[in-house]
């Protein structure tokens, strides 16, 4: 879900999907892993550090090649291929500076018993990281005036630049929150699991079917879907394994749910949160 | 060396394939297929599964691309309608699911190990003459798909084809139904991409899913951009450019020290050299050629003719 915001932000304002947001998710947990690990500095400083690294190469990534681009009238179709072109620059470059093998924090989570179910503390702190990131969110973009000017650009660009928004700057503060985002979620998701330069593109297109249910650009939207779609990949994935099929299907989950809204309503969910 | 440039020739001429078919669909159409190499799977296995069981390679291959355009019709039946990105979205994940599916289906395709596949010619005792024959058949498919392709760019339809590409609104406004016509070079797209899959298949002999990433996909488009989008002999220029810089990367390898993992720094150039396109070339080495039809040749002489009776 963390990814996914930041993912459906970028995507609502400049208008096309950032293949290279799976990058900036992977960035984010090396830098985090280089941090806490290799450094020895601990984990909420790796936080921190992730999220300004990644932040600055999103909006580096914005205004140095999708900006430009846009400006020289690239379709959406260009500004895809630059996106994945860039990822590929992205994830080799992480892959030559440390190398393909997956690796592991360190640090251990007490585990307890809830029921039948083994929970971990990392879980735990996941959950609240993201419902504490979505309560910020929810209250810079309702109560500050950046919050407001983000929405007016998302949803009427000309409008925005004539009440005198400084559209640029308030892309470029989104491209930089939602890269940093990413590197939290990619923290996350390598203490969960591991770290390799494919962390972010195994989990870029269940983001995108977040981002498309929740309709593109909508930061609710996102919030809603994100739990819809966890939730379903979880239960699949015991229906999967009740079936008898193999549980790498998990990934089908999320397409499915892409398809199905594709068809019955490409604007996702964006209708029940009409924003006022 | 000799048998590595043959074996490069039989490479150009199956990616020539692969692009012609993204050229019809990216260059003509405007129709964003991020999951080329699903299709391009779907006639690899396609094929390596019917010769298993005995059918002629000629219909093997013609099952490849005759699957490869069905599932094409399946997978851009809900995105055609909307915007481009939906499609590339939908369509790339499709390649990955299919790819895992492959991957995890043991009974079916071999899992990770993959499968043999039965070569189109049987083995005469010389890598030469089988690189030769394969030369052979592989640049026959693709004379045949340049053909198409070549005679669907300068028809009535693929005039219609480039009007919804430019304005969709208006190509509908003059009553040209563009969910069908997309669908429909979507298929053909696809079609080529899977007969492209199975000489793939057959010539390499064996099939693993770690052939079929996310980076073929890439690899093609490049080829496209780099060559020039709409333009067929670009397609094939840019099919041969990029196998060239591949293997001359490969090569050079061997000799260069770098501080760098050379695969890695392939990648990072690859990715660099398509964000210069994007930049400086956008309309590729060779530009979208012009329509050539009968009432322009006409149009041209009769303005000649004029010319000649004023002088």
């Amino acid at each position: 879900m963390l990814g996914a915001v930041g993912l459906t932000m970028t995507y609502g304002l400049s208008a096309f999907p950032n293949f290279a947001h799976a990058e900036f998710i992977t960035l984010g947990a090396f830098i985090g892993y280089l941090v806490a690990e290799q450094l020895g500095l601990g984990l909420p400083l790796a936080f921190i550090v992730a999220f300004l690294v990644s932040g600055v190469v999103g909006f580096l990534c914005y205004r140095g090649v999708f900006q430009p681009l846009a400006k020289r009238g690239a379709s959406i179709i260009h500004l895809m291929v630059a996106s994945i072109a860039l990822g590929f620059i992205l994830r080799h470059s992480i892959g030559a500076a440390w190398g393909w093998h997956p690796l592991y924090f360190t640090s251990r989570w007490p585990a307890f018993d809830l029921g039948a179910i083994r929970v971990t503390e990392l879980w735990l702190w996941i959950i609240f990281a993201a419902m504490a990131v979505a309560f910020v969110m929810h209250l810079i973009l309702t109560r500050t005036k950046i919050g407001k000017a983000i929405r007016a650009t998302s949803s009427n660009p000309e409008l925005a630049l004539a009440s005198g928004i400084n559209i640029d700057r308030v892309i470029w503060i989104t491209w930089f929150v939602g890269g940093g985002l990413a590197a939290i979620a990619g923290i996350f998701r390598g203490a969960d699991t591991q770290i390799w330069p494919m962390t972010g593109w195994d989990i870029i297109l269940p983001m995108f079917a977040v981002a498309i249910l929740g309709g593109i650009g909508n930061f609710y939207g996102a919030i809603v879907a994100a739990l819809i779609v966890g939730l379903a990949e979880n239960i699949g994935v015991v229906a999967l394994a009740a079936l008898g099929l193999s549980t790498t299907y998990r990934m089908a989950i999320p397409f499915l749910i892409l398809i199905i809204t594709l068809i019955v309503k490409p604007q996702g969910l964006a209708m029940l949160f009409r924003r006022a | 060396m000799g048998l590595y440039f043959l074996d490069f020739v039989v490479f150009v001429g199956i990616f020539g394939i692969v692009a012609l078919s993204l050229n019809l669909e990216f260059g003509f159409a405007g129709l964003a297929n991020f999951g080329k190499v699903a299709f391009f799977l779907v006639g690899a296995y396609t094929y390596a599964l019917l010769s298993q069981i005995g059918i002629p390679f000629s219909l093997c291959l013609i099952a490849g691309a005759l699957v490869a355009a069905i599932f094409g019709w399946l997978v851009s039946l809900p995105a055609l309608r909307l915007r481009a990105d939906y499609l590339a979205i939908s369509v790339l994940a499709f390649g990955e699911i299919l790819r895992l599916i492959v991957k995890s289906e043991i009974w079916l395709a071999g899992g990770d190990w993959g499968m043999r596949v039965a070569p189109v010619f049987p083995w005469m005792g010389s890598e030469l003459i089988y690189r030769l024959e394969n030369i052979g058949l592989v640049f026959v498919c693709l004379f045949i798909c340049f053909v198409v392709a070549q005679l669907l760019a300068n028809s009535p339809y693929g005039r219609v084809v480039r009007a919804i590409r430019e304005d969709e609104i208006a190509a509908e406004a003059l009553g040209k139904d563009r969910a069908k016509y997309k669908a429909q070079i979507f298929m053909l797209g696809s079609a080529m991409a899977g007969l492209a899959g199975g000489l793939f298949a057959q010539y390499l002999q064996y099939v693993v899913p770690g052939m079929f990433m996310p980076m073929v996909t890439f690899t093609v488009w490049i080829m496209v951009l780099l060559g020039g989008p709409a333009n067929n002999w670009g397609a094939l220029l840019g099919a041969g450019l990029v196998e060239l810089f591949d293997r001359g990367a490969n090569i050079a390898k061997d000799y260069l020290v770098l501080p760098v993992d050379p695969s890695s720094l392939q990648y990072i150039l690859f990715g660099a050299l398509i964000i210069f396109v994007l930049f400086y070339r956008p309309q590729g080495l060779l530009k979208e050629s012009p329509i050539k039809t009968k009432a322009l040749e006409l149009a041209r002489y009769e303005r000649s003719v004029a010319k000649d009776k004023g002088s």
